[in-house]
């Protein structure tokens, strides 16, 4: 029994009428949250009382830094998924994921940047969690280039899961090697609030933001994973009567 | 310009005695053959075995002359400068690993051998380390020493450099196999392989840095040694992967 | 209000922090609708020219 459901979602006409109706489900929760998120952060949350109204920026950073890792895994999971049982489903579920988790890394970077400008004094600093994600920025845009390196899809698809499965065994072998190196030097670190422990008026926004953020990659995800399944799939049938319905 | 029949003179018979599975060599045997084939090979070409380590010598030389001739000044940063060459380096070199095997099809005959492909994956991957990461682990203190080690750190940075070249000829070759088909993949290579060794170069700078103060760099060589260890067991069996997945 | 927008000071990096986001976010919608359309014209077009290559 539950082989047949896991067989249903392998299917690319399936998963593609799946996609598209559970899109709005993920998208506008995800959007309620992150402005009920942005409205908590924003407005209600008191200031630090280190860190005065500055500390803000966490309500973007971290949900950006936590999209950068989630989605990272989500792709080596899919990836080891289309590699062991040779499921183009999943193949592209691994192709939607990187221009959103890349994307995401970039924004964690700049406003993790502009996070501890003010308290450093210069735009930038080998803070182990920002260097973690410049490397993280990087073994994305690996993925990406070795994926457009290949013409055929299909070929694209294994080798770039191969990558993303070491990649992802790698991930917190270099995260420990980075903050092993920054305790070394005791470079300074600012990415922590003066309050010992966060008052719910400042945490509550900031789950809403995590899981809004998650639940709008959900979607994001769905919406580029129908652009995928489509382009991978060459035989006409259900293609005629998904597009013309 | 590579002799057809290279292959055919030690291999081939070791080869198709086994057919599927059932060896006639088994598979540590033919990784030594594939071991000993590659080093042979390669001692015919000295010339290409020298590039990397001119290239080494050339971009250690690059900081000098880019910072300062001071020695005081050069030795907080000798640890990195030698490392961040050897990384370099040792890039260059994957080259060798498996360019001439692909293009020759001796690559595929190892994949349709019916002998373990990790294995002799691994052969070829220590054949590389032998031919690159020793070299390299000679000349390193050359390069300390220029840039004002003391000659008592010249162990250190052998052991350093020595163990961290096999974690990095093995995170290579990952990169190298899933490169395989794509021409002019140096730059695609470097961005592929480079993020992985990045623990390398922080635990063996960090090494280097000890033995050039003098200081006990035990416990940096051991983390080197356990990513050596990783690799191992993971980077043959990706590479071969990789490589069924390019030869298809 | 202005009190607000001055964010205690440290207005010139929040403001940008969020603008940045949610540019991040608007491309990314953007991205992906744009990859659906042009997926279905390549695969509509794949039609009209083939009938079944599998």
């Amino acid at each position: 029994m539950a082989w047949t459901w896991f067989h249903r979602l392998a299917s690319p006409p399936h998963i593609y009428r799946i996609a598209g109706r559970l899109t709005p489900w993920l998208g506008w929760p995800a959007a309620v949250l992150i402005g009920g998120g942005l409205i908590g952060g924003l407005v209600l949350a008191p200031p630090d009382y280190q860190q005065g109204d500055g500390f803000r920026i966490i309500y973007v950073h971290a949900p950006s830094a936590w999209m950068s890792l989630m989605v990272y895994t989500t792709m080596a999971v899919a990836a080891a998924i289309g590699l062991i049982w040779r499921m183009k489903v999943a193949h592209a579920v691994a192709a939607s994921c990187a221009p959103i988790g890349a994307s995401f890394t970039f924004a964690a970077l700049v406003t993790g940047s502009l996070w501890g400008a003010p308290m450093w004094g210069t735009y930038w600093q080998w803070d182990p969690r920002l260097t973690s994600e410049l490397i993280l920025l990087f073994l994305y845009l690996g993925y990406m280039g070795l994926r457009s390196a290949f013409d055929d899809v299909q070929r694209a698809d294994r080798v770039s899961a191969v990558l993303a499965v070491v990649g992802v065994v790698n991930v917190p072998i270099i995260h420990y090697s980075v903050v092993w190196w920054n305790s070394l030097h005791q470079a300074p670190s600012v990415m922590r609030l003066g309050a010992p422990t966060m008052p719910p008026s400042m945490l509550v926004p900031l789950l809403m933001m995590l899981l809004g953020f998650t639940l709008f990659f959900g979607a994001l995800l769905l919406v580029r994973l129908r652009g995928e399944v489509l382009s991978r799939e060459r035989s006409a049938s259900w293609i005629r009567e998904a597009l013309h319905p | 310009m590579r002799d057809s029949g290279t292959m055919g003179t030690a291999l081939r018979p070791a080869f198709a005695a086994g057919g599927m599975g059932g060896s006639a060599v088994p598979a540590l045997a033919a990784a030594r053959l594939v071991l000993a084939r590659d080093l042979k090979l390669a001692f015919r070409k000295r010339s290409q075995l020298v590039q990397p380590l001119a290239f080494f010598a050339i971009v250690t030389t690059l900081f000098p002359l880019g910072v300062s001739p001071e020695l005081p000044v050069l030795r907080p940063m000798a640890a990195g400068v030698v490392w961040a060459a050897a990384l370099l380096s040792s890039l260059l070199a994957l080259e060798l690993l498996f360019r001439d095997d692909a293009q020759d099809g001796t690559l595929e005959q190892y994949a349709l051998s019916g002998r373990s492909l990790t294995w002799l994956l691994a052969a070829k991957t220590a054949a590389h380390w032998l031919l690159t990461g020793v070299p390299l682990a000679l000349m390193a203190p050359l390069a300390g020493l220029a840039l004002g080690a003391p000659g008592a750190a010249v162990p250190g940075i052998v052991a350093s450099v020595a163990v961290g070249t096999v974690a990095l000829s093995l995170i290579g070759s990952i990169g190298a196999a899933l490169t395989l088909g794509i021409r002019r993949s140096g730059a695609l290579l470097s961005l592929l392989t480079l993020p992985l060794d990045i623990p390398v170069l922080i635990f063996g700078a960090r090494a280097t840095e000890l033995a050039i103060g003098g200081q006990a760099y035990g416990v940096p060589v051991q983390l080197l040694a356990a990513l050596a260890v990783l690799g191992l067991t993971l980077a043959p069996l990706a590479a071969a992967a990789a490589v069924r997945i390019n030869l298809e | 209000m202005k009190a607000f927008l001055d964010m205690g000071g440290y207005a010139a990096y929040v403001w940008p922090s969020y603008a940045l986001t949610l540019t991040v976010m608007v491309l990314n919608i953007v991205g992906a609708r744009r990859l659906l359309k042009r997926s279905r014209k390549d695969a509509l077009r794949r039609l009209m020219i083939g009938g079944t290559e599998s």
